[in-house]
């Protein structure tokens, strides 16, 4: 039973949601304000980006492990949530801020055009993910997705100088950045037995 | 080899994650004693509205008070008051300055 509910895609992204019900639940009773919810739903966003990015780079690392092939089965649910809680994060500060002009006058500060232009890229990503667009692209689909990666360059430079504070950005991405390294420098593994 | 190095990285990963504080950002600092010589931060708050300013919301951060909210003239800013002068020591717009007290 608990084997049949964990292989099912719909229960995963169930679990991606949970989250976000308890990043809610205190703006809902009325404990928090918008400003308070930007934080947790910019970090949920970038930790569910970091871990879709950081599948392949573990794959050549470690080879086909049956939790990770289970993981990359499921890769399109955390670039999606990614995704939706970058939207969250952006309705927030929407709210939190209340009017353009307020907007536009912080606009070009660094922690603030990173973040709009790192969102921007990310809705073709979204938009795309999925069959359709898939094979209707062939290879194009490829290499539209790989603007992830200056998409998550642009969320550290946002995270770093919205934050004030070097630690918590480093934190998630040094990880994910040694990964990244470390399938660069080491012999890969084959994917497959004989390959 | 590179697969214990590799269980290793994600160890430290999930630690980290797990483990990040909600730290200070320390933009600015105040020395300002021990916080029963504090006025409150309702005083300041109220001082704030007074002169024009909207409050969002306001906080202890590096030993000063920290206030979110809008200038009176129009600015959105984070700013940073002494806890017993309620002096104004910086006023900022997502890092970037706006206004600094000289030795802060």
């Amino acid at each position: 039973m608990l084997r049949i509910i964990l292989n099912n895609k719909k229960a995963f992204w169930a679990l991606l949601c949970l989250p976000a019900l308890f990043i809610l639940q205190p703006y809902a009773s009325g404990d928090l304000i918008a400003m308070d919810m930007l934080h947790p739903t910019g970090e949920w966003s970038a930790r569910f980006m970091i871990a879709a990015m950081a599948l392949s780079p573990l794959l050549s690392l470690l080879g086909p492990r049956p939790t990770l092939i289970w993981l990359i089965q499921r890769r399109r649910a955390l670039g999606v949530a990614a995704f939706a809680y970058a939207v969250l994060h952006l309705v927030f500060y929407v709210i939190d801020m209340g009017n353009v002009d307020d907007m536009l006058a912080e606009f070009f500060a660094l922690g603030i055009w990173t973040g709009w232009v790192a969102m921007l890229l990310f809705v073709p990503l979204a938009l795309t993910s999925n069959d359709i667009s898939m094979r209707a692209l062939k290879a194009g689909w490829k290499r539209l997705q790989r603007m992830v990666y200056p998409v998550a360059l642009l969320v550290l430079v946002h995270w770093i100088f919205i934050h004030n504070n070097l630690v918590p950005a480093l934190v998630h991405f040094i990880p994910f950045l040694l990964l990244v390294a470390a399938r660069f420098f080491l012999p890969r593994r084959p994917i497959f037995k004989g390959a | 080899m590179r697969f214990l190095s590799s269980l290793l990285l994600a160890a430290v990963a999930t630690i980290a994650f797990a483990s990040v504080p909600a730290s200070a950002t320390g933009v600015i600092k105040c020395d300002a004693g021990p916080a029963s010589g504090w006025k409150s931060q309702e005083t300041l708050t109220n001082k704030l509205t007074k002169e024009g300013w909207t409050v969002r919301k306001a906080k202890v951060d590096g030993g000063c008070y920290e206030v979110y909210g809008t200038t009176p003239e129009g600015d959105r800013v984070e700013a940073y008051f002494h806890p017993v002068t309620l002096e104004k020591l910086y006023v900022g717009r997502r890092g970037e300055v706006l206004f600094r007290k000289k030795g802060y």
